[in-house]
């Protein structure tokens, strides 16, 4: 027995580094994606395909669920403030609409969600709002609670089959070196942090490292009251919410409030242009309470301006978005902090349909930091990065899409300069 | 499903005589579990609603058809037009039952783009995108059932039903159908309801012709 029982030996070194290579996800995944799109398509709609209607038609309920793969992110380009990797992870929501007469309606999404391998799993309603429209024929409504950002387009649209690829853009996904909760005191602080959005240490507020945030959130709705006013061709909208567009709180309590407001113009069916701004409080209140004096009578807050654009025709649609971000914080030691932090971000998509169920999509994407002057001299405050994704995807079904994209990453920083992706996202929705 | 419309072959179980005397068979589907007009999917991304969003789909309409069909009637041709209109975020019709080699078009009547699309089997394509007054159009030249949607707009959906032969009909609102110029001869016609209830029944037309009645309930 002793000469045919082995023990199981541990993989070596070189297949492990091959299981955790791109290659090892790139060659299932593209032969997938070929077999798919050369099969022909499946008819089979064994799945539900439409939202589930009850209560006389009163109670609408969709969903979805995707399961997303890819490399471990060594080097940080797709964190989330979740802690875990965007393109390594479960995502399921339940979303329902409740109509409740023709002027009101409850609306509420629930997501459960987790990384690939270890991590923790949250559960937690991700929308829940009224819906008012006080004239039920005209284009008016009131909406307050768990609400949609007002401001950019990508946020409303991020999950689902509107993101053509499995990245997020920059803006709204990047981590900043910057955190509401904790400040650098000088600009060498925060120099210091340049490029290590994913965890920083600043020696106000709280000491403890932790992520920083990106431009807009784009992983969480606003807690607040909107209004939105108009249809095509032109829309209106306003809201006054808690915290900022960087970091939005479930409550106003000590945070302050972010006013926003969005302007979008469809000139033709081709095109819908956007404008958005807002304005609001970015620094925690146990920050600025605990600096006393000299913190309330500086600024704190988060200002930004946005633009978006949407063309499409036949089998092209192209999009693009930008944010114009400034934050304002205390100048507490030199060198001080004296001017707003700016930052700016860009992308640009396009998605082309190749074939019935079968598309291509590139995304590029690129954001970048104001100057601010250390004692070693003057840098962009946090690290710039550029990032290409590109990506296609396939209809198994009509609401089943399986997407596959790569992706690469530069940073104009000491370390962690480039990073290759490759991902795979299985999607389906009713 | 489309497997059923593949079926079809020539001559009904007995074959139809030399002197025919063609009969109008006609009926009515009762539908006891109409479908849900389709609703869109929870906005909740929307900052507000259309107030003229008004959905409004029928779908009270079943097919029937004959299973089985004369040889002569897979030889009957010509170039055949349809239309599946775009108005106010719905197909219309919703049903619509044509013969192989049938041109439909698509016209978008709304005051913003649709993309229709379709994975089935039977005939795949993809419009793309185009603009009130514009009008796409796809020839049909398999027998099936095509599920037709919008890409834009997730609610939208229709059914195309393509047979090989004429002897087929779509209800009309009251649940009653008639098909013409049947000749002799026993069939096995089927009643076709949204994809979610079939229900087949045999009949004879006499050599007399005349009028043949067939009903169908549906759960």
């Amino acid at each position: 027995m002793k000469g045919i029982v082995r023990r199981n030996r541990a993989p070596s070194p070189r297949l492990r580094a091959f299981a955790r290579s791109p290659i090892f996800l790139i060659v299932p995944a593209c032969a997938c994606l070929l077999l798919a799109a050369f099969a022909g398509p499946v008819t089979a709609q064994s799945l539900p395909t439409a939202p589930i209607t009850t209560a006389g038609g009163r109670l609408t309920i969709g969903g979805d669920a995707s399961a997303s793969i890819s490399p471990s992110d060594e080097y940080y380009f797709d964190y989330s403030d979740y802690n875990y990797n965007l393109l390594r992870q479960v995502r399921a929501d339940a979303a329902a609409a409740l109509r409740l007469g023709n002027r009101l309606a409850l609306l509420g999404d629930l997501r459960v969600e987790g990384p690939v391998g270890k991590g923790p799993w949250t559960l937690r309603p991700y929308a829940l709002f009224a819906r008012i429209r006080p004239w039920p024929q005209r284009a008016f409504d009131v909406q307050a609670g768990l609400i949609p950002p007002v401001f950019g387009a990508f946020s409303r649209r991020a999950y689902g089959p509107d993101n053509p690829l499995i990245g997020f853009p920059l803006a709204y996904q990047y981590l900043t070196s910057l955190r509401p909760d904790a400040l650098p005191a000088s600009a060498d602080d925060l120099l210091r942090m340049r490029g290590r959005g994913w965890l920083t240490r600043y020696p106000v507020g709280s000491t403890t490292a932790d992520h920083g945030v990106p431009l807009i959130d784009g992983l969480h709705y606003e807690t607040g009251v909107e209004v939105h006013a108009g249809n095509d061709p032109i829309e209106v909208s306003a809201a006054v919410t808690a915290g900022s567009m960087s970091a939005p709180r479930v409550t106003g309590a000590g945070s302050g409030a972010q006013v926003s407001g969005r302007f979008a113009y469809r000139p033709a069916p081709w095109l819908a242009l956007g404008v958005s701004a807002a304005r609001g409080i970015f620094v925690s209140s146990s920050v600025t309470d605990a600096l006393g004096a000299a913190a309330q009578q500086s600024s704190n807050d988060q200002r930004a301006l946005g633009f978006d654009a949407e063309c499409s025709h036949g089998y092209w649609l192209v999009r693009t978005e930008g944010v114009l971000s400034s934050w304002r914080l205390p100048a507490l030691r030199a060198p001080f902090l004296d001017a707003p932090l700016r930052a700016f971000g860009v992308d640009v998509e396009g998605r082309y349909r190749i074939r019935p169920g079968l598309y291509a999509a590139l995304r590029v994407d690129h954001l970048g930091f104001s100057r601010v002057a250390g004692s070693a001299g003057e840098l962009p405050w946090d690290a710039p990065v550029r990032r290409i994704e590109a990506g296609a995807g396939y209809s198994l079904q009509r609401n089943i899409l399986m997407k596959i994209a790569y992706q690469y990453n530069w940073r104009d920083s000491e370390y962690n300069r480039t990073s290759g992706l490759v991902s795979a996202q299985l999607l389906f929705w009713f | 499903m489309p497997g059923v419309l593949l079926l079809l072959i020539a001559g009904g179980r007995d074959s139809p005589r030399a002197a025919p005397a063609a009969a109008a068979v006609r009926g009515r589907v009762e539908i006891r579990n109409p479908v849900a007009s389709p609703e869109p999917r929870p906005g909740i991304g929307d900052l507000g609603v259309d107030p003229a969003y008004q959905p409004s789909v029928d779908t009270r309409r079943a097919v029937v058809y004959l299973e089985t069909a004369p040889q002569p009637a897979f030889e009957e041709g010509g170039e055949m037009h349809a239309t599946m209109r775009q108005e106010h975020e719905t197909f219309v019709p919703h049903v619509l039952a044509i013969r192989v080699g049938t041109v439909v078009d698509f016209p978008n009547g709304d005051p913003f783009f649709h993309n229709v699309f379709s994975l089935s089997k039977t005939r795949p394509f993809d419009l793309g995108r185009y603009a009130r007054g514009h009008s796409k159009a796809i020839r049909f030249d398999e027998p099936g059932i095509v599920r037709v949607f919008c890409d834009i707009h997730s609610h939208m959906s229709a059914f195309i039903l393509v047979f090989a032969h004429r002897f087929f009909a779509v209800t009309d609102d009251q649940g009653r159908y008639r098909i013409d110029r049947v000749p002799p001869g026993t069939y096995t016609m089927t009643a076709w309801y949204e994809g979610v209830a079939r229900q087949s029944r045999t009949f004879t037309v006499p050599d007399e012709g005349g009028t043949v009645d067939v009903d169908f309930s549906l759960r």
